[in-house]
């Protein structure tokens, strides 16, 4: 990233997010895909972009800063919010689908799908603190802001599991995270027995 | 860790019901005992049996050994249904991952 100004390096870094969108409209404006088709990746691509959200913080704790980590943790933000623009379109492909209101509200009591409102109703305000000035504002408070995106990851999980009945593609999801918080629990707990002994 | 608060309890609870509210079979597992595919009826017969059923037909598929159809009921509920390949009787339907309907004495893990 040192190699490019930072305003190019965001575009390309944005560029390259837009991707998937890119290719799901594509299917949809092309007739190849109906926008029940795309309830599926753009769902998944919104988790996707959680877990690489929520992996650097660990991941730095576990390791110790490098390079890359440092890298990746700079574009964290970017990868968080373009994980709530892609739970927007996965909404705006749900309402195109459903096409009424009343359909909505009608199956808004279903555990599949409450778990889904709810897990983007708890993105909204992470995603809504997540330029610089309101870094600067909250202070502190924005670090536990951004504690929601774990709630909201587990009932995105909740919310795929309960449609599909299927807990491998889930599971696959949680598990780079899982494994990066237990490598941090484990070395922070050597580090303190470490620090007892030799103090 | 901090103490546990009470949001944080209300909220695993929440989720816990949710799970277990829902019967759990993965709908790619559904199992129909169709046997061999030549003895199947054509598709365009599973369309006339959706339409029959009152429904409106999104998409209708092979899965597994069985036919599954994506459609809309006449409240506009969403729903997805498994059909035998063979008597198109009507096995299994779900709305949003829930079990709705399953005809007597069919065993979805086969
Ligand atoms: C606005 C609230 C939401 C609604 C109404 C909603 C609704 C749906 C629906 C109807 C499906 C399709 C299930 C099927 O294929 O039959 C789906 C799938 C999915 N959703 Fe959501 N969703 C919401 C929010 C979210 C959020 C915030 C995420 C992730 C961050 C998410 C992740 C997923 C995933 C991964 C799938 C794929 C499940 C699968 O079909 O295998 N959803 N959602």
């Amino acid at each position: 990233m040192t190699l490019l100004p930072r305003a190019t390096a965001k575009a390309i870094l944005w560029l390259l997010l837009a991707v998937p969108a890119a290719l799901m409209l594509r299917g949809l404006v092309g007739g190849e895909a109906l926008p029940m088709d795309l309830l599926h990746p753009s769902g998944e691509t919104s988790v996707r972009l959680m877990v690489l959200a929520m992996l650097p913080g660990p991941l730095i704790d576990a390791f110790g800063p490098n390079r890359f980590l440092r890298g990746w943790l700079s574009i964290r933000r970017n990868l968080g919010v373009a994980a709530f623009a892609y739970a927007l379109l996965h909404l705006a492909i749900y309402v195109i689908d459903m096409r009424t209101i009343a359909a909505m509200l009608d199956e808004l009591g279903l555990p599949g799908i409450w778990t889904g409102w709810l897990a983007l109703f708890l993105m909204i305000l992470p995603a809504a603190v997540s330029f610089d000035r309101a870094m600067r504002w909250l202070g502190r408070g924005w670090k536990r802001i951004q504690r929601l995106v774990y709630a909201a990851f587990v009932l995105a999980l909740a919310h795929w599991l309960l449609l599909d009945w299927n807990w491998k593609p889930a599971a696959i999801h949680l598990l780079p995270l899982a494994m990066a918080w237990l490598l941090r629990a484990w070395r922070v707990s050597t580090k303190v027995t470490r620090e007892r002994t030799f103090a | 860790m901090k103490t546990i608060r009470p949001p944080l309890v209300a909220f695993a609870a929440a989720l816990g019901c949710a799970l277990m509210a829902s019967p759990a079979q993965a709908d790619g597992e559904v199992t129909c005992n169709s046997g061999p595919k030549d003895k199947w009826k054509p598709m365009a017969e599973l369309r006339k049996k959706v339409w029959a059923e009152g429904w409106q037909l999104e998409k209708a598929l092979v899965q597994g050994d069985c036919y599954e159809v994506y459609a809309r009921n006449e409240a506009g509920q969403v729903l997805e249904a498994f059909f035998h390949p063979v008597t198109l009787k009507k096995l299994i339907v779900y709305r949003r991952g829930q079990e709705i309907f399953r005809a007597k004495g069919f065993d979805p893990a086969g």
